[in-house]
């Protein structure tokens, strides 16, 4: 991995000092200091790190004052606020000036290394659940289908969805929180579902409201199965599900969706067709502080 | 299902509704209905997770998610419900939820928001909880409601 350059800005040189330690300490290379608005600009504008550690109080200035300043040359370099003073007005006023971590003084070592290669880890951990998430909610469709039905689906070739879906009468929808938030959607007609939801109950379901409860819960369990497969990989993406709303009707369309990323399969069970759309984005991303 | 969840969502709905250049907003009522949903046109299901759990799932007719997303368009005319359409109302729950996240934090109430999905036509929406919260607005004289579909987590 390439060498994570740090400005630290900090009116105390006492300060400076300590933290270019501990950075240098971690493997991280200090290019550069400032301890007022000015030099900050000077010192930021001119060697372009990939990190500012940024104390909150200074004179004649503030921290989230300077974050501005650093964003305004280059929106991409993360601003990590390391300060004594630590509230929950601070923390928001922070979060509102897209500062991406929060570190309280006197800095710990393990903690700052740790929220820095978290912060740059960024774009290679979105790149890992791309090539990742697909496979393991399938993977986590047929194992789930087979323990319930002791049955295999096969699946079609995927493909990315680029137009609205028109149901084929049962959605069901789950969101998917974490390191990246995203959405787990499948689809199936009223006959699919009820031969579904015999087969798992070993009886014909006693209303709709039940054969709905189902679904809920078979598609429930692969997103669970299939978010703690993702997890166990890489603890950072921490994902987990809200519980599933199902939508029916003979009238019902759903968006295309609006994720980075997306993919699609139809499956075909011995029930009938089942489609599956599962995506993710970046952005919005957990705020990483010691809090 | 606790009466409180109610406020961060109207305080979120008061407070963004006039950054995007819509101020005609009126409160109509408040009801707690079971999990069964008739979609009034255009249902957006938000998922929730942390302290709290379940969706929230936003509902209005199609005559008002055009007027809203016309109005975020900065008043581009909107005649259909469209791809550019639907990704404007999608962004706007998007909004009103993170914000009434924000007015959960000050209640020591930490909630993280999965993204929108939007549906349109003639359906019904399940619920995940047994109870739902319904708060019915008129945005531009039209129809709009949050039903806040979540539970405490112990």
């Amino acid at each position: 991995m390439k060498e994570i350059k740090v400005v630290v800005v900090d009116d105390s040189p006492f300060s400076i000092a300590l933290l270019t330690d501990i950075l240098t300490e971690s493997g991280f290379q200090v290019i550069g200091d400032a301890s007022s608005l000015e030099e900050t600009i000077e010192v930021v504008g001119k060697l372009r790190p990939d990190v500012v550690t940024m104390d909150m109080t200074m004179p004649g200035t503030d921290g989230l004052e300077c974050t501005r300043a650093v964003h305004a040359i280059d929106p991409n370099i993360n601003v990590i606020i390391v300060s004594s003073m630590m509230d929950e007005e601070i923390v928001r006023k922070a979060r509102k000036n897209h500062v991406a971590g929060y570190v309280q003084k006197p800095a710990d070592k393990e903690e700052l290394s740790l929220i820095i290669n978290r912060i740059m880890a960024d774009g290679e951990l979105y790149k890992e659940l791309e090539v990742l998430y697909y496979t393991v909610f399938k993977e986590g469709f047929v194992d789930s289908f087979n323990k319930l039905t002791k049955t295999l689906p096969e699946f079609a070739e995927k493909t990315i969805p680029s137009v609205e879906l028109v149901s084929r009468g049962i959605s069901v929808v789950m969101g998917i929180i974490g390191k990246y938030s995203g959405r787990l959607l499948f689809d199936l007609s009223y006959e699919t579902a009820e031969r579904l939801s015999t087969n798992v109950l070993k009886r014909a379901p006693k209303n709709s409201q039940e054969m709905f409860n189902v679904i809920g819960e078979i598609v429930n369990i692969i997103a669970g199965n299939a978010c703690s497969v993702v997890n166990k990989k890489n603890k950072l993406f921490g994902l987990r599900v809200a519980p599933p709303t199902i939508f029916h009707g003979n009238s019902l369309n759903i968006s295309k969706p609006d994720l980075e990323s997306v993919t699609a399969v139809i499956a075909k069970s011995d029930f009938g067709e089942i489609y599956m759309s599962i995506g993710f984005q970046r952005g919005s991303s957990e705020w990483m502080s010691n809090i | 299902m606790d009466v409180k969840y109610i406020n961060p969502f109207l305080d979120s709905l008061m407070n963004i509704m006039p950054q995007l250049g819509i101020s005609d907003l009126k409160r109509k009522s408040l009801s707690v209905k079971g999990k069964t949903i008739k979609s009034p046109g255009v249902l957006i299901n938000v998922g929730i997770v942390g302290d709290l759990r379940g969706n929230v799932i936003y509902g209005t007719t199609v005559e008002c998610a055009k007027k809203i997303a016309s109005s975020m368009m900065m008043g581009m005319p909107v005649s259909e419900l469209d791809e550019m359409a639907q990704s404007a109302i999608s962004e706007l729950t998007n909004m009103l939820t993170a914000n009434a996240s924000m007015g959960f934090s000050e209640e020591d109430i930490s909630i993280d928001i999965s993204t929108p999905t939007l549906m349109y036509g003639d359906f019904t929406a399940t619920a995940s909880s047994d109870k739902v919260i319904c708060v019915e607005m008129l945005i531009l004289g039209l129809p709009f409601e949050i039903n806040i579909a979540i539970d405490r987590i112990s």
